[in-house]
C-alpha cells in the first residue's frame, strides 16, 4: 500500500516536473503562447515569428530552465545527504564554507584583473569552493572521534574567515565591480548556455547515482555512528566521501549560478514531511521537488519586475522560509 | 581456571587479556572470558565499570591496546567489517531523531551487510523484513514513523533489525534502561527467544538473574567474578562492587537468585552501623544455610 502510494507520488511529481519545464518556456519578458512553445519544440518551423520564438526558447529559456532544474535537484540532494551524514537537520550545502570560498575566488579575480568575464568568474568560483572544501577535509578528516562536531564548527569558522577576506577586498574594489559581484552572490541563471550545461549535468547525475547506490548506508548513518559501524560501515570514511560528493555538486552550481541559499536546507525537510527519506523514492522525490521549485523561482525572477531580473537567491530565501514556516505551524497543530 | 573450563566447551567468542586505556585512564584491565554458543551472557557492574567499553571491544567499535577477541577462533580484527556484521548484530541506545524513517526502513537496515551497492531488495527480503516486524509484534506499525514509537517499541524495532541481519551473536548495550518493567521483560524475553548467542549489559540485577546463563561482573575495568547467577549474585558481591546492602533469596518461579535491597544510605552514622550489622547477620545466615545444605546432602 505504502509502495503504491510512493510510486504514484513519484509519477505525479515527474509529470509535474515536465509540465513545469514546458510552462517555464512560455513565461518571461517576451510572451510566447503555449501553442508557439509546442510548435517551436517540433522540427520544421516556418515563418519569421516562429523562427524568433524558436531562438528565444532554444537558445535562452531552454538551457536556463534546465540549469535551474539541475541546480534545484543538486542542492536539494546535497542538502539531504549532508543532513543525513551529520544527523543535523540544519545542515545545508552552504554551511560548510563552500559558497564563501567561491565568493572569495570571484572577488580576488575581480580585484586583481577587474574583469567580469563569465567563464573566468566560474573558474575562480570553482577554485575558491574547492579550496574551501579541501581545507574542511583537512580538518575534519584528521579527527577520528566527534567528526560531525569538528566538521560543522570548522565549516562555520571557514565561512566567516572567507567572508571577512571577501569584505576586505570588496571594501577596496571599485563600486561597479561590487554591484556585479553582489548580483552574482545572490544567484542567477542568466549565464546558462548549452555549451556549459553538460558540466553540472554530468556532476549532478553521477553524484545522485552514487548516493542512490549508498542509500542503505545513508539510512544507517541516521541510527548513529556506533550502530552504523556495527552494520559494517566505515563511518568516518563514508562521511568524507559523501561530503566530497555534495561539495562537488555545490561548487559546480555556485560557480555557474552563484549563491542560492535555503533550497538545500528546506526541500529535504518539506519532502520529509510527506515521505520516508529512507527509500529510493525519498531521494528521487527530493531531487525532483528541488528541481521543480527552482524552475518556478526562476520564472518568478524573470516576470516579477519588468525589464529587470530579481536575484534568484532572494526569491528562494523569501518564498522558501514562508512556506516552511507555514508548514511548521500547521504541523504543530496536528496531533502526532 | 574458568577460562580453561569454558574453552573446553563450544566457545564462540573468547576474550584474552583485553586491556584498553583512554586519555591515560585504565578503562579495561586484563579481561579474559569466553562465551559459549547459544548462551545468554549478562554483563553487570556499577556506572563507569567498563560495561559499554567491553561491549564496544566486542562489536569492534574500539580496538583494544592489548589482548585479543576471537570469533570462531579468528581474531575479529582480521575479519572484514562486512563479514563481521553478518555475524554480529548490535542493539544500542542510539536512535534516529528528526528524520522521517518508517519502522520498515529501520528494520530493513539489517540487510546492509548482505547486500551489494546496486542490488535491489528482493521479494523474499521484504518477506524477511515483514516476518521480523511481526515477530516483535509491530506488524500494525510497519508503515509508521520510527520516531513516533514508544521506547519499548523502538527497542523491539531495533531487535527486528537485528533479526533481519541474521547474526550468530546479538549484543545489546543496556537495552532496557528507560523502559517500563513490562517492556524490560518483553525485550529480554524476545532476545532470549531468538535462540542465538546473546551478550547484554544490564542495570537491573534481578532481570539479569532471570535471563542469563552466565554473568560477568565488572568493577573499575576489572573482571571481578564470572559464573552462573547463583554463583555470582551474592550479598558479599553486591556490597563489595555495588556498595549496597541486600538479601539474596530464591525467586519463587525458577529458583534463580532474587535480590532484595535495603535502604537508608544517606542517614546518620548509627543507621549505617545498623545496616552493616544487618549485612553481617545476613552473610552469617547464608553461610549457615549453605553449611546446612551441605550437611543435608552429605
Amino acid at each position: 500500500m505504502i509502495r503504491i502510494n510512493q510510486t504514484l507520488a513519484l509519477i505525479i511529481t515527474i509529470l509535474f516536473a515536465i509540465l513545469s519545464c514546458f510552462l517555464a518556456l512560455s513565461l518571461g519578458a517576451a510572451e510566447i503562447s503555449f501553442t508557439d512553445v509546442w510548435t517551436s519544440l517540433l522540427p520544421n518551423v516556418d515563418g519569421e515569428q516562429a523562427f524568433f520564438f524558436e531562438r528565444i526558447i532554444w537558445e535562452l529559456r531552454m538551457p536556463r530552465t534546465l540549469l535551474a532544474f539541475l541546480a534545484g535537484c543538486g542542492l536539494a540532494v546535497s542538502g539531504l545527504i549532508l543532513q543525513t551524514v551529520t544527523r543535523n537537520p540544519l545542515a545545508d550545502p552552504y554551511l560548510f564554507g563552500i559558497s564563501s570560498g567561491a565568493s572569495l575566488g570571484v572577488v580576488i579575480l575581480v580585484a586583481l584583473y577587474g574583469g567580469t568575464l563569465s567563464i573566468f568568474t566560474s573558474g575562480a568560483a570553482f577554485i575558491g569552493s574547492l579550496v574551501a572544501m579541501l581545507m574542511l577535509l583537512l580538518i575534519a578528516g584528521r579527527r577520528q572521534s566527534q567528526q560531525v562536531e569538528s566538521m560543522l564548527l570548522a565549516g562555520v569558522a571557514l565561512s566567516f574567515l572567507f567572508s571577512s577576506f571577501t569584505s576586505l577586498l570588496l571594501y577596496h574594489t571599485d563600486p561597479q565591480a561590487v554591484a556585479a559581484i553582489l548580483f552574482w552572490t545572490m544567484g542567477s541563471f542568466s549565464r546558462a548556455q548549452w555549451t556549459t550545461l553538460w558540466f553540472p549535468a554530468v556532476v549532478i547525475i553521477s553524484c545522485v547515482a552514487v548516493m542512490l547506490a549508498y542509500r542503505r548506508q545513508l539510512n544507517a548513518m541516521l541510527l548513529g555512528d556506533e550502530s552504523a559501524t556495527t552494520l559494517g560501515i566505515n563511518v568516518n570514511r563514508f562521511r568524507i566521501v559523501m561530503l566530497v560528493l555534495s561539495s562537488l555538486i555545490t561548487a559546480t552550481l555556485v560557480s555557474m549560478c552563484g549563491g542560492i541559499g535555503f533550497v538545500g536546507l528546506m526541500i529535504p525537510h518539506i519532502v520529509r514531511f510527506f515521505v520516508s527519506q529512507g527509500t529510493v523514492y525519498g531521494i528521487l522525490l527530493t531531487a525532483l521537488v528541488g528541481g521543480i521549485f527552482m524552475i518556478w523561482v526562476d520564472v518568478l525572477s524573470r516576470i516579477v519586475l519588468d525589464n529587470q531580473e530579481l536575484p534568484v537567491g532572494v526569491i528562494t530565501a523569501a518564498s522558501g522560509s514562508m512556506f516552511f514556516l507555514t508548514l511548521l505551524y500547521f504541523r504543530k497543530n496536528r496531533p502526532s | 581456571m574458568s577460562n580453561t573450563l569454558s574453552s573446553s566447551g563450544k566457545s564462540l567468542i573468547s576474550v584474552r587479556q583485553l586491556s584498553w586505556h583512554a586519555d591515560g585512564k585504565v578503562i579495561l584491565d586484563d579481561i579474559s572470558f569466553s562465551v559459549e554458543q547459544g548462551s545468554f551472557t549478562g554483563i553487570l557492574g556499577p556506572n563507569g565499570a567498563g560495561k559499554s567499553s567491553l561491549l564496544r571491544c566486542l562489536y569492534r567499535f574500539v580496538k583494544p591496546d592489548s589482548g585479543y577477541v576471537s570469533l570462531h577462533q579468528d581474531d575479529i580484527w582480521e575479519i572484514s567489517a562486512n563479514d563481521y556484521a553478518q555475524q554480529i548484530a548490535v542493539v544500542l541506545q542510539e536512535s534516529p531523531s528528526h528524520f522521517n524513517l518508517t519502522v520498515f526502513d529501520v528494520v530493513a537496515l539489517g540487510l546492509i551487510p548482505h547486500k551489494g551497492l546496486f542490488t535491489r531488495a528482493q521479494v523474499n527480503d521484504r518477506d524477511k523484513i515483514n516476518r521480523a516486524i511481526a515477530q516483535v509484534g509491530l506488524a500494525d506499525k510497519a508503515g509508521q514513523s520510527f520516531e513516533h514509537l514508544s521506547g519499548g517499541e523502538k527497542q523491539r524495532a531495533l531487535i527486528a533489525r537485528a533479526i533481519v541481519q541474521s547474526p550468530s551473536v546479538l549484543i545489546m548495550d543496556e537495552p532496557t534502561s528507560h523502559l517500563d518493567v513490562r517492556y524490560q521483560i518483553q525485550v529480554m524475553e524476545l532476545a532470549k527467544s531468538l535462540g542465538i548467542t546473546v551478550i547484554a549489559s544490564f542495570h537491573d540485577l534481578n532481570l539479569a538473574s532471570a535471563m542469563c546463563d552466565n554473568l560477568l561482573v565488572l568493577d573499575k575495568g576489572k573482571l571481578i567474578s564470572e559464573g552462573s547467577p547463583k554463583m555470582v549474585l551474592t550479598s558479599k558481591m553486591l556490597s563489595d562492587v555495588f556498595g549496597v546492602c541486600a538479601q539474596v533469596t530464591e525467586h519463587p518461579q525458577h529458583n534463580v537468585p532474587h535480590i532484595t535491597y535495603y535502604y537508608g544510605y544517606l542517614s546518620k552514622e548509627q543507621d549505617k552501623a545498623q545496616a552493616k550489622v544487618h549485612t553481617e547477620r545476613l552473610a552469617k545466615q547464608q553461610i549457615d544455610t549453605k553449611t546446612s545444605d551441605k550437611g543435608s546432602k552429605a
